[in-house]
């Protein structure tokens, strides 16, 4: 536990706290203290889970150096194909949700299969199931929102609080946790960081690098899968437009926690609190009536900062410890295996 | 002795889109052996050990272990198989600890979980092998390469192996650690375990071997022979090949009288050089040779802009000059530069024959608002293709289905097309086979004969004996001394190996 202490005040996850603390204080004095009150925190943390869960997801398949356009897609097509199981075929409430999970999962194991199979870039792959999925879920529910009165037992889910604080928040959490865990301590996930680290040292290790990114797309749709379900449990209804706006949020969250965008680390404390910070922002503007495109402008610019900061420092170390380079190119030496030198 | 076959590899194959890297290999290891695996640059020895490792799998030939037909098709495969390796390239994972990179290939585990104190303990254990202090939860990233080389051998001592495949270990540390590393050798070895040692170093090769094979060309040159039935100066003649350094090597007149176009004196460079000097003329061939990290691509990337030049002065065509960048280099001072990594740093392997060549003299084709004509891009690279007869179906062909010596000579063209005056020319046959290698020397020669001054990069040392007019030859980012260039083999091989070794001669 030592060893966890000393790296939390190192890291930059101290900065996301305070940010935390800080920003949270502030729109608490501004509100007049109703940023406080029981059914404002309510509130903010039953609208946090998502966030939390879809910047995980990100953050798994960033880990093995790819990524997942098709958060949203995942998570909307999801949420709607269990809205349809149960209010329109009439399946129990559970069993929506349990599809729901397993749904994003198996999208997310395609997706990574996809990638493997024809060797596209994960970008292309997922830009590609993003679309589908985005036009399917417009299929199954057209206009018209399904209500959340149908899976009524969800509903009580998502409004029961354990010590004041929403289920819902807690089932991010746990996965939170769970993945911290996993990264952390598990030989599945330090293989994940291994190839996300360097593919050809882990080849050489005898660590399938294939394996590693459909596991990482894998559990990328399963969280995908849980936010779904967290949204049938928090929001009044699921329609076309769930999981529309996912996208930057997932990667804002990672790669303001501190995760490298070219694989090989995680930082779950880190994406944990960023998405807490992007719910503030949000918070400060319903508190203050501001218009919604702030929000973006905000975030956006966050994360245009934190990648720039992030290369400065970077630099700094390669400039501190690099040897010459060897060749002319100033690329890491990344040649791949399968090729003759 | 009462040893047995370990591993054996019989007719092994493979080939690479343009060239044939192994070709009918045989290798036989004993237990209880050091086997040394020699050769030159490119002679097919990291290609034989990435087989053996299971990195890649041969077209044809097979392989035994102990006597059974062995299926090594993956790294995972080999290490099942007992093959325990220390690769050349430093593949770690920067982001982990030093012993979690130790135990990475078969991480101590409780169910799931990854046994943290055991990945200690065992990491420890490697290290204290090496004589190494090492905290194995020192961040990767903060170590010396030496000590990353060190902690890769580790890597390797880590898993009980049979067969232990040592590339080129000793590369980039000093003679202390190197010694620990022998004495873990014979301590290997008389438990039994076969050793293959690659290493260009003559001295270590003698000092810790029993057994010598030679790979030259990607073929077989000497089989699984004593070392001590073989004198030091055979051995190096099997590796480099006197049929090829004795080629016949045209009457070339080179006008010293002119002033140099390239003129370096006493310079120092950021990344390291000391005290560099050195005159090119037109017409001139001068060889910069040196072992793999002497610092000769690095003298490059300063002539070229790339690297800053901390002082002493370069001088082009008599004037004083402070080259910026790459671009400056070519349009102000006509300076061009082939690079050894073809494949990622000289063409575009994705695009057409057309644009590879023409892409350096796209500013002087362009009309107005940028638009270049396809005729004139496509007539300017004809001559050029016609020139270095560069053998294609069609210009519209895709630089990456050529072969390797065709696609270097597209990476040449360029520079051509772009009328550079002085070329540094670094490493310009790796991977390329034997007989393209000859047209390649005709070339050069008529490149220089047409008044081009070349600076010529090799580690090859019949190749440079073949084409340099003369020879200067750096060791630690220094240049050590310059020989004209006899063309007689044995005498230009031993005043150069001198040159490096400083006073111990090779005898």
């Amino acid at each position: 536990m030592k060893r966890s202490t000393l790296a939390f005040l190192k890291s930059q996850n101290l900065t996301l706290a305070a940010i935390v603390i800080v920003g949270a204080a502030l729109i608490g004095i501004t509100s007049g203290g109703g940023f406080f009150n029981p059914i404002s925190t309510r509130t903010f943390f039953l609208f946090l889970a998502v966030p939390i869960l879809i910047g995980l997801a990100q953050m798994i398949t960033l880990s093995v150096g790819q990524l997942n356009l098709a958060v949203g897609a995942i998570g909307g097509f999801s949420a709607c194909f269990a809205g349809v199981l149960v209010a329109d075929l009439g399946l129990p409430a559970w069993i929506g949700g349990l599809a729901a999970v397993l749904v994003g999962g198996i999208a997310g194991l395609l997706n990574g299969w996809l990638v493997v199979a024809t060797r596209i870039n994960g970008f292309i792959v997922t830009l590609a199931t993003m679309t589908i999925l985005t036009g399917v879920q417009y299929g199954l529910v057209g206009t018209r929102t399904i209500s959340s009165t149908a899976w009524q037992p969800i509903v009580d889910l998502g409004k029961a609080s354990v010590l004041g604080v929403p289920v819902i928040f807690w089932i991010a959490l746990i996965v939170a946790l769970l993945l911290s865990f996993a990264f952390g301590h598990t030989v599945t996930g330090r293989r994940l960081l291994a190839s996300g680290g360097n593919s050809v040292a882990a080849q050489l290790a005898g660590i399938s690098n294939d394996r590693s990114v459909i596991i990482a797309h894998a559990a990328s749709g399963l969280l995908c899968g849980v936010a779904a379900f967290v949204t049938l449990a928090s929001l009044s209804g699921v329609n076309q437009s769930v999981g529309g706006d996912w996208l930057l949020p997932s990667f804002a969250a990672p790669i303001i926690g501190g995760v490298s965008l070219v694989g090989g680390s995680v930082a779950v404390l880190g994406t944990v609190l960023a998405s807490t910070i992007l719910r503030l922002v949000d918070s400060a503007r319903a508190e203050f009536q501001l218009a919604p495109s702030w929000v973006n402008f905000v975030v956006g610019a966050v994360v245009l900062g934190t990648v720039a900061l992030g290369r400065v420092r970077e630099a700094q170390d390669a400039r501190r410890n690099a040897p010459p380079p060897a060749s002319l190119s100033t690329r890491p030496e990344l040649t791949p295996v399968g090729d003759p030198k | 002795m009462s040893s047995t076959i370990a591993l054996e590899a019989n007719g092994l194959s493979k080939s690479f889109p343009g060239v044939k890297a192994l070709d009918r290999v045989n290798l036989r290891l004993m237990s209880g052996e050091t086997h040394a695996l020699m050769g030159e640059n490119g002679a097919g020895k990291s290609t034989l050990i990435k087989i053996l490792t299971g990195v890649h799998r041969p077209d044809e030939g097979a392989l035994s272990v102990a006597g059974s037909i062995a299926d090594i098709h993956s790294p995972a495969a080999a290490m099942h198989a007992g093959i325990g390796v220390v690769h050349q390239e430093r593949n770690v994972i920067r982001g982990f600890t030093v012993g979690e990179n130790i135990v990475m290939s078969r991480m101590p585990r409780r169910g799931p979980r990854v046994d943290w104190p055991a990945v200690r303990r065992e990491a420890k254990r490697c290290l204290a092998l090496l004589d190494l202090e090492l905290d194995p939860d020192t961040p990767m990233a903060r170590l010396s390469s030496a000590q990353t080389q060190l902690v890769e051998i580790a890597r390797g001592l880590y898993t009980e192996t049979s067969i232990l495949l040592l590339d080129e270990p000793t590369a980039s540390i000093s003679d202390n650690e190197a010694d620990r590393l022998f004495r873990v050798v014979r301590r290997l070895t008389e438990q039994g375990t076969a050793v293959l040692f690659v290493s260009h170093k003559l001295e270590e090769v003698f000092a810790h071997c029993d057994t010598v094979s030679v790979l030259r060309d990607g073929r077989s040159v000497l089989e699984s022979e004593p070392l001590s039935a073989h004198s030091r100066d055979e051995i190096v003649d099997v590796m480099v090949g006197r049929s090829l350094a004795a080629l016949e090597v045209p009457e070339r007149a080179v006008d010293r009288s002119r002033p140099p176009v390239l003129e370096l004196s006493d310079v120092d460079t950021a990344s390291g050089h000391r005290g560099v000097s050195l005159e090119l003329r037109s017409g001139e061939i001068l060889g910069l040779y040196g072992l793999v990290g002497a610092g000769r691509t690095e003298l490059a990337r300063a002539v070229l802009g790339l690297d800053r030049v901390t002082s002493g002065s370069v001088h082009v065509r008599g004037a004083r000059v402070s080259i910026r960048s790459v671009r400056q280099a070519l349009e102000s001072y006509r300076i061009g530069y082939v690079t050894e990594n073809r494949k990622e740093e000289g063409v575009f392997l994705a695009q057409s024959v057309t644009r590879n060549v023409a892409i350096t003299v796209w500013s002087r084709l362009e009309r107005m608002l940028g638009y270049v004509s396809t005729k004139s891009e496509r007539a300017l690279v004809q001559k050029y293709v016609t020139e270095l007869d560069i053998r294609i179906s069609g210009q519209r062909q895709l630089v990456g289905q050529l072969s390797g010596g065709n696609q270097q000579k597209v990476s040449l063209a360029k520079w051509l097309a772009a009328k550079t005056e002085i070329l540094i020319i670094d490493e310009p046959t790796v991977g390329i086979d034997v007989r393209t290698k000859r047209s390649f020397y005709d070339l050069i020669w008529k490149l220089a004969d047409d008044g081009l001054a070349i600076l010529l990069i090799s580690s090859d040392l019949a190749e440079m004996i073949t084409l340099a007019d003369r020879i200067a030859v750096m060791d630690r980012f220094a240049i050590t001394g310059e020989v004209e260039n006899s063309h007689d083999y044995d005498e230009m091989s031993q005043s150069i190996i001198r040159l490096i070794h400083g006073h111990a001669a090779v005898t």
